[in-house]
């Protein structure tokens, strides 16, 4: 029967598949890092109660948070080459990797911007009277005390969008990038055994979650290593 | 080049003419995927011999995986099992002749349940041991103490969670797109492709979506300060 599963098919094209990873994996680090910077920069707004700025940046993170990314990507894609050719920019010809990667930055930072915030207010506000009745002033307060304790608390959050993040690279093929499923895509379209190689492709993302779940909970722990034991939920 | 915004207008009206159908593919798959959850949960809490392993793989799969590997996987695969099915048992059955739209439906609801069970699960867990003993102790059987105390209490604390995941579901339908369903993105496509004006319809996708996201969240917040009420505080 030629409709017969072919595992050896599998076993086959894996190898070639794992030579894209590193395409998938640099969106993710990329998307990740500015991703944070612009999420600490649009949390302080919010943070420290600047109007206009604070209710601009409420009304992006409920945008980002509202639409899929497939519809963000295209906006993006669509967007930025007609927002640039007011200014007289030509950028039809650039690499649909950086359409990508602004993408997902725009759409961690609305996520990390969030999980900042939260994660400050939920320090008690006894933390930094007592750090102020030390002697120290409000950045080595921030620093020293207000950050550490934020930063526990906002880990698994931000372990989680990391993770999602992850997954949602798999759609960076619909806009014309060569990562791992469109490579996967090439090689259905060349084997037609769309199955195996959807197959390969969902291992291989399996394989990456689980590595990354494992890394990120051992960091939450080293993070978590000065609250008592019953305290820390496993 | 200019936004139109006449076209933003023209295509908002166009495209919402499917949302009946993205309401559809979200609301069934979420229903279906918190019935799957809460056996999954169930099963893994009581630590069931053979189906416990299994269903601890089908959850982490499933959330370690995109959604559009499982709507690729269920679209290519069910298939090949539906015609080896149909021959052995001699059933007049081609997969040929199954819509697209059951395939996207299989596929999220599979993967729903497999985020459903984890929300369920935590939720269970966070109702404290002592309800279900109280429950015991006024003379309730198992299944009377989970459907009156139990379930109730773990419902109402998982709600910003089942919000999270309805709203996940809902944009994941734009994932049907590649299946060439005729949903919200589908359908900016081809208005877009008629008049090459790509911009103008994904902005009207982009507003239809937030727009119901909005509405999803508000109605959710309603229902928790309802559902929440006796834990209020104070007298």
């Amino acid at each position: 029967m030629a409709n017969d599963f072919d595992f050896v098919l599998i076993a086959k094209v894996l190898p070639i598949l794992l030579q894209y990873l590193p395409v998938t994996l640099e969106i993710l680090v990329f998307s990740i890092l500015f991703g944070m910077l612009l999420g600490i920069g649009i949390a302080i707004p919010k943070l420290l109660h600047i109007n206009i700025l604070r209710q601009i940046i409420t009304i992006y993170i409920s945008f980002i948070r509202g639409t899929p990314i497939l519809v963000q990507l295209f906006l993006v894609f669509y967007g930025i080459p007609a927002l640039l050719k007011i200014v007289h920019i030509d950028v039809t010809r650039m690499d649909a990797m950086y359409f990508v990667i602004i993408t997902y930055t725009l759409s961690n930072a609305a996520a990390f911007a969030e999980i900042f915030r939260a994660s400050i207010l939920t320090v008690d506000r006894g933390q930094i009277e007592a750090a102020y009745s030390v002697g120290l002033n409000g950045k080595q307060a921030f620093v020293r005390i207000i950050f550490p304790q934020a930063l526990r608390v906002a880990f698994p959050n931000i372990a989680n969008t990391m993770i999602s993040s992850l997954k949602d690279t798999s759609l960076a093929f619909s806009i014309g990038v060569m990562d791992m499923v469109g490579r996967g895509e090439t090689l259905i379209a060349s084997t037609t055994r769309a199955l195996e190689i959807y197959l390969a492709l969902s291992i291989v993302y399996f394989v990456i979650v689980m590595l990354l779940e494992k890394v990120l909970k051992s960091n939450e722990r080293y993070l978590n290593r000065y609250m008592p034991k019953e305290a820390v939920s496993s | 080049m200019t936004i139109d915004f006449a076209f933003i207008f023209e295509a908002f009206k166009e495209i919402s003419k499917v949302l009946p159908l993205t309401l559809f593919m979200t609301i069934t798959p979420v229903l279906l995927g918190i019935l799957i959850g809460v056996i999954v949960a169930f099963v893994r809490i009581q630590r069931t011999k053979f189906f416990a392993p299994l269903l601890n793989f089908y959850v982490s799969f499933f959330r370690g995986t995109p959604i559009i590997m499982h709507i690729m996987l269920v679209y290519f695969g069910v298939p090949i099992i539906v015609d080896v099915l149909a021959k052995a048992l001699k059933l007049n059955v081609q997969s040929s002749s199954i819509p697209i739209l059951f395939f996207v439906l299989l596929a999220l609801t599979l993967s729903a349940g497999a985020y459903a069970s984890e929300i369920i699960r935590s939720g269970i867990l966070s109702v404290p041991k002592g309800q279900l003993e109280a429950a015991y102790a006024v003379g309730l059987t198992f299944s009377q103490a989970m459907r009156r105390y139990i379930l109730p209490q773990a419902f109402s604390k998982s709600i910003p969670n089942f919000t999270n995941v309805f709203i996940g579901f809902l944009h994941a339908t734009s994932l049907a797109f590649f299946l060439s369903v005729k949903e919200l993105i589908g359908v900016a496509n081809i208005v877009a492709s008629i008049n090459l004006k790509f911009l103008e319809a994904f902005i009207a996708v982009g507003l239809i979506y937030w727009g119901v996201s909005v509405i999803v969240e508000w109605l959710a917040h309603r229902l928790e300060k309802r559902v929440t009420a006796y834990n209020k505080g104070g007298i």
